[in-house]
Order: C-alpha cells, then sequence, then structure tokens
C-alpha cells in the first residue's frame, strides 16, 4: 500500500524535477540531454549532497561508478573551500560546470528539485536536516548514525513515514554478500536459539587535550557548523574530529552502531525492537576536551531472553564485528570477508527454498537508485537504521547515569528514571528547532 | 518487635567493626632498596607513601649496605611481613637471607617486583622463578624463553638465541589490558596511555606460573637488533612485538605481581606520578599479599585519550574537585569535571546524595567568583541531573548574555517529564 502510493508520488515528483531543470535551460549538461549518455536524461537520478567532506565524497564517487544513473546538480557545505573542490569533481563528473553550491541547506531547499538527497553531516545536524528533506519530499541516502538522541530519530523516522520516501541508511554492510549470508544463516537457525550476541566496535584514538582557541578559518562558518549545538569557541576540531565531542557524537560507539548492531539485529530479526533492560560502563578521557566514551561496554537484554554485548573490540573474544551464540554454536562476521563459526559446518551448504530468505542487495548505491524508481523500500530501511542506533544511544545513557536503564521498546520510553528520560533529546540552541512532521 | 531491634543492632555493630577493619592497616610491607641503577632515593618514599595510602599496608623501609658493602649485615625479619617490595637491583645477598626470603614467599609471602628488580641476580635461579622475566645482567638464552604477545596469542620463544632485556628511548607508550578478570586488572580499560617511562622489551627468563595481564608495544623486534622507537604507527606495522608489563607469577604459596613500570627522576617524575603506574602497584600490592583487590578503580584512571597525573601522588577527593571547580579553566585542566562526571555516574540512583551535590553545585553556579566556563559545564551536568532547586538560579542566569544558551539548554532538560 504505502510502496504504491509512493510510487505515485515518486512519478509526480519525477515529473516535476524535469519541469524544473526545463525552465532553467542554461544549467541543463548536454549529458543529461542524451547526447552520450546511456540512459535517457529523464531516467537519471538528479541528487544534491549536503556535506562534502571525506564520507559524503566518498558516497558520491560510488554513485557515480553506477554507469551514469545518477547526475548531482546541487551541493551543500559550511566549509567553502572542501565546497569548491567538490564542485570542481562534480562538474568534472558531469562534463559540466553547471553545477550550483549553497553555504546554508535552506536555500537549497528552497531554489533546487531534486529526486534524491545524499546527507553525510555531523550528527548533531541529523535531526533537522534529515527530517527538513524529508519533509520536502526528496528521497534520501542519509549517513549513519540516524540520529544523535533518540528524539530526533523518532522525528526522522516519522517524517519518513508520513511523507513516503524511499530511505536507504549508509549502513552499507548489509549489501555485502558474506554480512547477508551470516545474517540468513543465523535467521535459519544455524547457531540454534540465540542466547547472546557480541557486538565489537573500535576502541577510541587519541585525545588532544584541550587546544588553544582559535581564529575560525575564512572558509568556514562556524556558526552554522554547530548549528542546533551548543556556542563553544573554535578550537581547531570540526571536520571528522567532532566524532569524539558529546555534543555532537556519541564516539566509535554510535558512529559504529549502524554497522556491527545493525547486522546484529538484521541476523537476530530485532530491527523493529529494542532492548527492554540496558547497564553498563564507559571510559572517559581524564583530561581534555574529547569527552565522548574511549572504551565502552554494556548489556542489552531484550525481551525474548536475548543478551546482546556491545563493546570496543579489545574487550569481546572474537574481537571486531558481530557474533551470534545460541546453543548449536556461534557464527562472527566482520568487515574484509571475515564469516567464520565454531564449527565449520554452521556455515556449508545454502540456505534451502523454504528457508528465511533476507533481502538481497549487491550494491548499496544501486539499491537505493533501483528503489527510487521503484518506490519499493531498500535493505537499510529507516526503522531499521534507528533501532539500530537507539541501541548505541541507550547504552550511552546507561553510561552517563550509570545506571540500569528500563526501556519500552514499544512506546519507546524510557521506564520510571525521570533523569534519565531527560537524556533522551538534547535542546537545541535558538534559534533551531526540531521540524514539525 | 524485640528480637528485630537486636538484630538491627547486631548489624549496625558489625558494619561499624567492619568499617574500622576498613580504615586499619591489614597487611604489613617491607621495601627492599639501597642499591640500584635507578635513583632508589626517590622512589623508595614514594612506594611507602602509595602502598600507606591505599589505608591497607603499613610499610617499612630497609636499606641494604652501599655497594660492596658488608651483606651480612642486610638480615630482614622477611617472615614478620605480608608483602615484600623489591626495590633492589645490586649485590647478592648472604645464602642466610636467600633462604629466608625463599621461604618467605613459598609459605605464601607477598612480592611486588618493581621496575629494576627484575634486573637484578642473574645468576640466582629460584630469584629467577621469583620474577618470571629478567633483563640484562648477561641475560641470554640460557636464562630461559622469551615471552611476548602477537596479536591476540602468547608467543613462548625457547629457541631464539640473544640477550635478555633492552629498551629504547624514554617515551609515553599505550598498554594494552590482556586480562579483564584477573583481581589487579578486572575493571581497567583495554587501552591506557603510561607517562614518559622505559618500555622494557626482550625480558628472559623461567615465565613459570606466570600469568600476563598487560602488554605494550615495542618495536624492538628480536634478538640482536636495535630498539625502534617505542610508538607511533609507522613501527606499528612492522614486526614489533607486544611486550609483558604487568606479571602475575606463584612460587609456592606466594604470589607475585611483577611491573616493570615506573622508572624513578627526582622526586618521581612522570612514570611514577602516572596514574596507571600508581593504582596498578597498588592494586598488585594488595593482590600479592592477599590474593584479592578491594580498591575501586579510581575516577582519573588514564584512557587511550591521554597518560594522568597525580603530582603528589594523592587522588582528587569531592573536596578537592567542588574547591576548584569555580576557577575552572578548560585551557588548563578539565579534570575536576571528569571527577564531577564520574562522580555523578557513581551516585545517580542515590536521592539524597544527588540533592547535596547538587546544592553545592548551585552555590557555585550563583556565586561572583565562579568562571563563565564553570558555570556553563555545571549548567549541563544540572540538565539533567538538577531538580526543581535548580530552577530559580538558572531563571535568573538566562538573561547573562554569556550564559544564555547554557541556561536555556537546561531549562528545557528541567521541565517536569511526563
Amino acid at each position: 500500500m504505502s510502496n504504491k502510493s509512493s510510487r505515485r508520488e515518486f512519478v509526480k515528483r519525477s515529473v516535476a524535477a524535469v519541469a524544473g531543470v526545463i525552465v532553467l535551460p542554461q544549467i541543463i549538461p548536454s549529458t543529461a540531454l542524451g547526447m552520450g549518455g546511456k540512459l535517457p536524461p529523464s531516467d537519471r537520478i538528479v541528487f544534491g549532497l549536503i556535506g562534502t567532506g571525506s564520507q559524503g565524497m566518498s558516497d558520491l564517487r560510488d554513485f557515480y561508478r553506477l554507469d551514469n544513473q545518477v547526475q548531482f546538480v546541487a551541493l551543500c557545505d559550511v566549509d567553502a573551500n572542501r565546497l569548491a573542490k567538490a564542485k570542481e569533481e562534480v562538474d568534472t563528473a558531469n562534463k559540466s560546470k553547471g553545477c550550483r553550491t549553497y553555504g546554508d541547506y535552506r536555500e537549497l531547499l528552497e531554489k533546487e528539485t531534486l529526486d534524491a538527497m545524499l546527507i553525510a553531516i555531523p550528527d548533531h545536524w541529523h535531526g533537522i536536516i534529515y527530517s527538513s528533506v524529508v519533509n520536502k519530499k526528496i528521497n534520501v541516502y542519509g549517513e549513519k548514525p540516524i540520529c544523535r538522541t533518540i528524539k530526533d530519530g523518532q522525528t526522522i523516522v516519522s517524517a519518513v513515514r508520513k511523507n513516503g520516501i524511499v530511505w536507504q541508511t549508509g549502513s552499507w554492510q548489509r549489501s555485502q554478500t558474506h554480512f547477508h549470508r551470516a545474517c540468513e544463516f543465523v535467521r535459519n537457525g544455524r547457531v540454534g536459539k540465540i542466547t547472546k550476541i557480541d557486538a565489537g566496535l573500535p576502541d577510541g584514538g587519541r585525545g588532544i587535550g584541550t587546544p588553544p582557541v582559535q581564529e575560525v578559518p575564512a572558509e568556514l562558518n562556524w556558526e552554522m557548523w554547530l548549528g542546533p549545538a551548543l556556542k563553544v569557541p573554535f578550537r581547531g576540531v570540526s571536520h571528522w574530529d567532532w566524532r569524539w565531542i558529546l555534543d555532537y557524537s556519541g564516539g566509535q560507539l554510535t558512529d559504529w552502531s549502524g554497522h556491527h548492531i545493525d547486522i546484529a539485529n538484521w541476523g537476530a530479526d530485532l530491527e523493529n525492537t529494542g532492548p527492554v533492560e540496558i547497564s553498563g560502563v564507559g571510559v572517559y578521557p581524564a583530561e581534555g576536551i574529547y569527552d565522548a566514551p574511549f572504551e565502552y561496554d554494556f548489556i542489552c537484554k531484550y525481551a525474548n531472553g536475548i543478551e546482546m554485548r556491545v563493546a570496543n573490540a579489545s574487550r569481546l573474544p572474537l574481537g571486531m564485528g558481530t557474533t551470534w551464540y545460541g546453543d548449536l554454536g556461534w557464527i562472527h562476521v566482520d568487515r574484509g570477508n571475515k564469516l567464520t563459526a565454531s564449527d565449520p559446518k554452521l556455515l556449508e551448504g545454502e540456505i534451502g527454498e523454504n528457508e528465511i530468505h533476507l533481502y538481497k542487495s549487491e550494491n548499496h548505491y544501486q539499491n537505493f537508485i533501483d528503489c527510487v524508481r521503484s518506490g519499493k523500500e531498500t535493505i537499510a530501511p529507516v526503522q531499521a537504521g534507528y533501532r539500530a542506533i537507539s541501541v548505541g544511544l541507550l547504552g550511552e545513557i546507561a553510561m552517563t547515569t550509570g545506571q540500569t536503564i528500563k526501556w519500552d521498546p514499544d512506546k519507546e520510553e524510557i521506564i520510571g528514571n525521570p533523569r534519565a528520560s531527560r537524556l533522551l533529546s538534547r535542546p537545541y540552541r535558538q534559534p533551531w528547532t526540531l521540524p514539525t512532521v | 518487635m524485640k528480637k528485630q531491634y537486636l538484630f538491627l543492632l547486631l548489624v549496625a555493630g558489625l558494619l561499624t567493626f567492619f568499617s574500622a577493619c576498613n580504615n586499619e592497616a591489614h597487611y604489613k610491607a617491607l621495601i627492599v632498596t639501597g642499591q640500584n641503577n635507578h635513583n632508589w632515593q626517590a622512589s623508595n618514599p614514594i612506594l611507602k607513601q602509595l602502598l600507606d595510602q591505599t589505608g591497607l599496608f603499613t610499610t617499612d623501609i630497609i636499606i641494604t649496605p652501599v655497594k660492596g658493602g658488608n651483606m651480612t649485615t642486610f638480615d630482614p625479619k622477611f617472615s614478620k611481613y605480608d608483602l615484600v617490595v623489591l626495590d633492589y637491583n645490586g649485590d647478592t645477598w648472604t645464602e642466610k637471607t636467600k633462604t629466608a626470603f625463599l621461604k618467605f614467599v613459598r609459605n605464601g609471602g607477598g612480592v611486588v617486583v618493581y621496575h629494576a628488580a627484575d634486573n637484578s641476580f642473574p645468576e640466582w635461579e629460584e630469584y629467577n622463578k621469583i620474577i618470571g622475566l629478567g633483563g640484562w645482567g648477561n641475560r641470554n638464552e640460557k636464562s630461559g624463553p622469551y615471552v611476548y604477545y602477537r596479536g591476540n596469542d602468547i608467543v613462548r620463544d625457547d629457541t631464539s638465541k640473544g640477550i635478555g632485556g633492552t629498551h629504547g628511548a624514554r617515551s609515553e607508550f599505550m598498554i594494552k589490558t590482556r586480562n579483564f578478570e584477573h583481581p589487579i586488572t578486572k575493571g581497567l580499560p583495554a587501552n591506557w596511555l603510561h607517562g614518559n617511562d622505559e618500555l622494557y622489551s626482550l625480558l628472559r627468563g623461567p615465565a613459570e606460573n606466570m600469568e600476563i595481564l598487560a602488554t605494550a608495544f615495542s618495536a624492538t623486534r628480536g634478538p640482536g637488533q636495535t630498539p625502534g622507537n617505542t610508538s607511533g604507527q609507522a613501527n606499528r606495522r612492522r614486526n614489533g612485538r607486544d611486550e609483558p608489563i604487568l606479571m602475575t607469577i606463584t612460587y609456592g604459596k606466594g604470589r607475585i605481581f611483577h611491573t616493570v613500570l615506573g622508572h624513578a627522576d627526582e622526586g618521581g617524575g612522570p612514570a611514577m606520578e602516572c596514574v596507571g603506574f600508581i593504582v596498578t602497584f597498588q592494586r598488585g600490592a594488595e593482590w600479592a599479599a592477599s590474593g584479592k583487590v578491594t580498591q575501586e578503580i579510581p575516577f582519573d584512571f588514564p584512557s587511550a585519550a591521554g597518560a594522568v597525573f597525580r603530582p603528589d601522588f594523592k587522588e582528587i577527593t569531592l573536596e578537592d574537585a567542588m574547591a576548584n571547580i569555580g576557577s575552572y579553566d578548560i585551557a588548563k585542566s578539565t579534570k575536576n569535571f571528569t571527577f564531577l562526571r564520574n562522580y555523578i555516574r557513581k551516585i545517580s540512583g542515590d536521592e539524597q546524595a544527588l540533592l547535596n551535590l547538587e546544592k553545592r553545585m548551585v552555590t557555585v553556579l550563583i556565586s561572583n567568583e565562579a568562571t563563565v566556563d564553570a558555570k556553563k559545564l555545571l549548567l549541563r551536568e544540572l540538565s539533567w541531573i538538577g531538580s526543581d532547586y535548580s530552577v530559580p538560579a538558572i531563571k535568573d542566569l538566562v538573561s547573562n548574555a554569556e550564559l544564555k544558551d547554557e541556561a536555556e539548554f537546561a531549562l528545557v532538560r528541567l521541565q517536569p517529564i511526563k
């Protein structure tokens, strides 16, 4: 049902997109008119990108590798140097100088008509920008984690549902054969009844102490970089290293929740629920401006009896990756094509015709494009992305408070702990507010 | 009714008794020093201070005759003690003293082998069994295997020839906890930076009944090779080893804790002031003396983010933190706030303790002396732990241009939750 309606909306939007291009003839690249492209221009997905840093550009290149199926026409960043560099690269790829640039996503949303938006920005901006883009009925490929707080996540999920757009989370491990295979084996009971899961995520790096206050570089709009976060003087920490500061991120824990916790959930069929009890400890830097936990070790209990342990890899017997333990043994999966088991026999043979088959995608980016065309659900839909990061965020609350947190995964509320409940959101600095859905 | 009352009295009495015990020194410790290629004059009073401040030990120090002196006068009564801390690398002891020491350990005495004490007595076979691994003093393949980690596997190399013991230039290095279950290392971070120290590598010894609790990566690649820089990503990719840093050994009934850390400078220096050294030394000493560890991991234990130092060798207290928090300057140190955050974690289930702390925080918040930085951080913490008590004081700060954002942040969160 929802797929049908979103398909209809998609078609409408596609027409609008083409119309939009037609009234602005000066920016139509020749390739977009079908003079050399393999696909007719109406079939090419018209993209915008918010966040031209390393992850955004890496994703963008992956989309361009899909054999002439996309065209990025608008880029946005708060760093003018990055923006100019990105435009150069995109113009080269487009064989045109027409790609437009913006320093403010609001202006981009006002002026552009797009099929899809790629978004790769610091987590503290996700709530506002993801919801704003979705409210414009633009399909989104959004980097994980979906949100900085549970409340941001709830808003984004509602926005995606209400607007019926196609959403893909950047949890690309789902589109790798061995991760898919591991999850299918586990879903089909190869380890027996699952009793526990280990999710091993990276250890923290090194701190930097407290660097002196610096002049903001001319190319950086620091006020806009901070956005809804509390105002602090610029100390040279912005791009990339924002992930070690709690105002913007929860550290490696939240950065990687969208990978190995996401895979854990997929294999154990926990994608549409959450834990009921969370407790554990974090290791916080004693000195300096980095205040996210550099180590973490917490247990999530689920209503069905499964216990998921989330910890930095050094603390776990099998290190990085996801391990499902059951009464018949364990299966472990990690990057680098690593798929092992307590007994190699658990990994033999194929999944039978009558067994459970999980959604299959060979390429995370192609899957998004296909779904934008078809209106179908992607391999990494918004709900799964939200449930993956909510495990990390609830762990963060348990570690922050030092308490055992009780969580109602249906109502999505903390039970009987008003102080911990306050940590489900981070108030925004005025004038920023979460968009209404 | 009456019976219940009596029972409560009994419980209260027992609690008083146990808490009194806690404040009393349980164990007697003896530090052996007097000869060393290191600054033993600097290290031994610090080691005593560290033991005594746990409240678990009363510590004596025995100083041997100087090098070449008459060792027959060195005749400690080991058996009077629960723990012997070896800060000694020097002349051979008399047979009588050696025998007494071995008897002490075999009968269940605790030993801490501190830094260069593992250089001592290369020829004394039983001593080498006690330290597990040793270095220098012409130690070589005859002394025993090299023992180290490669990845997650312990390597016990009985076949390679080569020197026992070397170290590169002093540097800061990352220590990796290898055993999260042992009482000494239970609860420690998996990775923690240690202050500028000598990273011992290529130690050799009998390594019997030995368990490695922590390691550090050394670029020293193998026997006969020049030690390289001991840290850094470039070296990490080379063929180095994760060398044992903290070990336990059992000998007879005796428990031995061996730490290669703590190179002493005048007044201590970064290796001894490092909280990682201090805390593992204190925990190792208690374990060696008793087989258990009752000390909590302090809030200032270092992480991979950076080494942490106690220049005065004292643990920060709530009183220190609250007294200094008003003059907080982020550019200088964040440790009082780290303490506060960890303290909140510890007491956040206790309404009364939390309210008491909240009141103290508000006192700083409304004082004229407290810095803007301090108030900003206090507002962030109060935003989630605060009660109605904080609200009026925070409302007053909304009109303060420098604190408006943080005050509004706190007030949004402090709204009653449905």
